[in-house]
């Protein structure tokens, strides 16, 4: 197990010292922030003073040779637009986006299990039509119309909750909706196939044959055995909820790392960049390993065979 | 005493005393949260990079002489400026209001603006130091007075407000660079509380504040940061905010009939135009008869009203209200035939296939889609355009002149000037000839002798009224030639408010979202 691990770590590192190098490449090659932060009517002199002062005058590998020797020892330069360290940018604003992606992961789990499953127990029967219904609606509905509808709904009609926002409970509620709402409709159809599959096979039919209560066998063995496509998936999905959420933060005005980095990359604000894609990568391959480690949770088969 | 001059002093003492304390302000109170669309990332004026930051910084810092609401240029803390001549090169000299006080309670004198000088023009900080590029020396008489020596005429210096803000030199030696800019100390009627990014701006107002009638009348504010159209309105809607800027246009109509609310609509200080390549011989544009054509075949005002939902202002070359702003020069009018006819006699009778640049981030409503209408309507009178779009910092790179290779087309662009405005700095960059490393033309894609030693003279010229002379007679030539690119329009940004609140709007120099008068009822 512990070789396993050892060997998913040194993995995740290659990929990060990958994701690394590519931004790095990428948002030299998308344009020059100078011409950005200077007005308009700025001297030559000054944009030649201001790309040394940011040492976008050396060459190529040498900035990145500095970026990556400075990274390694935690700094990630200034930003060039906010002027503080990039790195403070990213952290402080890491726990809301964080937040609200393991809010929209519960909500979606939370609705595509049971409907996933329901569906799959009586397939063809109303159940199965509304859990398909559900999850066509869930692809064909972007999280910002989404986003929208429910403000128009629960903030502007009902006066439930707030409109935007970042502070309690009542807060997170539309934004989790919103971002999870797209990924409940393939987590359905997963959890559906899956539990397809399961209640076919001959230990499910052993199980009837002994007379399990039926609510035991689809709640308790056939939900557990169906779990593991959809546990191999959340990496994924809480992976593009922290990439994806950019959108959900700008419709509710909600203060996360994926609205500072989409920002920053249309200003050129390198060091923000480089520093949200590479928390965003390191958190990538954390949820991958928190799911691999859990299907040895699940199916005791898996970690006997590590 | 007799008892009757006893009763006449007493009665005299009395009304001098009401008189006082009809002076003397309430004190601002109670809580108020407001809502913006855009955020400022600076708050230091020096080392601001965008015209955004003056959303924040300009509530706390002020200038020597500013727009008032109706945009006349009023004096702030100058009690009084002149522009001398001394040995043939011009002084501003300046009288500094007296009794200013900082957020710090330091009082406000020749030393700060030194500093501000200092500070605005030093390269390593200032992303602004051209604007003192014309200053030789900063003399200080005394606390109260001191002046600007110039190496040569700078008419900018004067038209853009005199460019300096007033920072505290003693707070900056106290508290050193990073909090200087992170926890900013202005003369500002709102005094600096915190700053959460992405979130909001909190700020109290400043009980020292020196001008006693025109101020906030709320105690708390706090400015909540909702980038996106729709969630700002529903938060107007639901009460969480009792005061926005930048309604969508597509909802002005609806707010304004909206019960309980008030709205306010403003002509923002940004110039729209199409900029056309007109240096290069090959290009059709290059012929005046070719842009004159271009100019005839769009039609601005149905544009304005369909895309725009008419919240935008058609100017021709010099909005209302600028220096130099000339009533009879009128935008060309829409006439396809003209425009096909004048395409023909410039030997293009079947049009011609021509790249159009649009820019597709939304610096301005609607600005993408305004692009794509401009550009078709050249297209059907004969100029057909390819269009291409660009994303903001790729069309920004496109548009400068210190780079291999030129617009070659035709390119939708625009150049804000702040308020009330003046066109010099904007003509210097897209319609004088491009001069490397000279600071001329750096947007330009024309060149025209006799408008480059106008706007040159333009540049040195300090008198107001001279400008405005000078101005007038640069935009008739500029119009008539269609020279530097063609003016379209200025958006209108309307702000909404709650019966609840009580507001004026006042500018800073670049932007109307300054809060100087802004309160709750009594």
């Amino acid at each position: 197990m512990s070789r396993f691990l050892l060997h998913r770590l040194l993995q995740g590192l290659v990929s990060i010292v990958g994701a690394s190098i590519v931004i790095f490449l990428i948002s030299r090659l998308s344009g020059d922030p100078v011409q950005i932060l200077l007005p308009s009517d700025a001297t030559p002199e000054m944009i030649a003073e201001t790309r040394r002062t940011l040492g976008l005058d050396l060459p190529l590998w040498h900035q990145y040779v500095i970026f990556a020797w400075d990274a390694l020892r935690g700094d990630f330069g200034r930003s060039y637009r906010w002027q503080m360290p990039a790195l403070r940018l990213i952290l402080d604003r890491l726990p809301a986006t964080i937040l609200l992606a393991v809010c929209g992961l519960i909500f979606s789990v939370a609705v595509a299990v049971p409907v996933g499953v329901l569906s799959a127990v009586r397939p063809g029967g109303w159940t199965d039509r509304v859990g398909r219904i559900f999850a066509m609606l869930g692809q064909a509905m972007p999280a910002f119309w989404v986003g929208l509808l429910l403000i128009l709904l629960f903030a502007v009609q009902l006066n439930w909750l707030p409109a935007f926002g970042y502070g309690g409970v009542s807060h997170i509620i539309m934004p989790a909706i919103a971002l999870g709402w797209y990924p409940v409709a393939a987590q359905t159809r997963i959890v559906r196939s899956a539990m397809r599959d399961v209640l076919d096979s001959d230990y499910i039919r052993l199980s009837r044959a002994l007379g399990t209560p039926e609510r035991w066998i689809v709640w308790k063995y056939a939900l557990r055995n169906a779990a593991v496509p959809l546990l191999t998936m959340l990496g994924v999905y809480f992976a593009a909820m922290l990439g994806g959420a950019f959108v959900v933060e700008t419709i509710f005005a909600w203060p996360g790392v994926g609205r500072t980095v989409v920002e920053a990359v249309f200003s050129r604000d390198f060091p923000v960049v480089q520093a949200g894609v590479l928390f965003t990568s390191i958190l990538f391959v954390l949820s991958n390993l928190l799911v691999d480690l859990t299907y040895g949770i699940v199916d005791p088969r898996i970690r006997d065979d590590r | 005493m007799n008892h009757w001059r006893i009763s006449v002093l007493a009665a005299l003492l009395a009304s001098i005393t009401a008189g006082a304390a009809a002076q003397i302000p309430k004190p601002a109170t109670g809580n108020l949260t407001i809502a913006f669309a855009a955020e400022a990332t600076m708050l230091d004026p020096a080392k601001s990079s965008a015209g955004v930051d003056q959303y924040f910084f300009g509530q706390i810092y002020e200038q020597l002489v500013r727009p008032d609401p109706s945009l006349k240029r009023v004096n702030w803390l100058a009690e009084s400026w002149s522009v001398e001549d001394e040995g043939g090169k011009p002084v501003i000299d300046v009288h500094l209001r007296q009794g200013v006080k900082f957020h710090t309670g330091d009082t406000l004198t020749s030393d700060d603006f030194a500093f501000a000088y200092n500070r605005l023009r030093d390269n390593k900080v200032s992303k602004w130091s051209h604007l003192q590029a014309s200053v030789e020396a900063f003399e200080i008489v005394d606390p109260y007075h001191f002046r600007i020596h110039f190496k040569q005429g700078d008419g900018s210096y004067v038209a853009d407000n005199l460019q300096l803000w007033a920072m505290s030199k003693a707070y900056f030696d106290r508290v050193g660079d990073e909090t200087f800019g992170n926890t900013p100390v202005g003369t500002g009627p709102w005094k600096f509380v915190s700053r959460t990014i992405k979130e909001d701006l909190k700020l109290e107002a400043f009980d020292d504040y020196w001008n006693p009638t025109q101020r906030p009348t709320v105690k708390n504010l706090t400015i909540k940061i909702i980038p996106e159209d729709l969630t700002r309105v529903a938060a107007f809607k639901t009460g969480a905010v009792d005061w926005i800027d930048s309604v969508p246009p597509s909802m002005v109509e609806e707010f304004r009939k909206m019960p309980g609310v008030t709205t306010a609509s403003y002509v923002s200080p940004n110039n729209m135009y199409i900029a056309m390549d007109a240096i290069d011989d090959a290009v059709p544009m290059h012929d005046v008869r070719v842009r004159q054509a271009a100019a005839y075949a769009i039609d601005v005002d149905a544009i304005i009203k369909s895309v725009l939902f008419g919240q935008g202002e058609r100017y021709a070359e010099v909005g209302k209200g600028e220096i130099g702003y000339d009533s009879d020069l009128k935008p060309y009018p829409y006439d396809p035939k003209k425009a096909r006819a004048l395409l023909a006699e410039a030997g293009y009778p079947r049009g011609f296939d021509i790249p159009c640049y649009n820019l597709t981030t939304q610096r301005e409503p609607y600005q993408k889609e305004m692009g794509e209408a401009v550009f078709a309507y050249l297209s059907a009178a004969g100029i057909r355009c390819k269009v291409q779009g660009q994303e903001y910092g790729a069309w920004i790179s496109f548009g400068r002149r210190d780079r291999p290779g030129h617009i070659d087309g035709f390119y939708s662009n625009m150049w804000g000037h702040g308020l009330p405005g003046d066109p010099g700095t904007p003509w210097a960059g897209h319609v004088h000839t491009y001069v490397p490393g000279a600071g001329w033309g750096i947007t330009s894609v024309h060149s025209d002798p006799e408008l480059d030693a106008l706007i040159e003279q333009l540049k040195a010229t300090m008198d107001l009224p001279e400008r405005d002379a000078l101005i007038r007679k640069i935009a008739r030539i500029k119009h008539d030639r269609v020279a530097g690119g063609l003016t379209t329009y200025r958006p209108i940004v309307t702000f909404a408010w709650h019966d609840n609140v009580t507001f004026v709007g006042w500018p800073t120099p670049g932007f109307w979202r300054n809060l100087q008068q802004i309160g709750l009822k009594q």
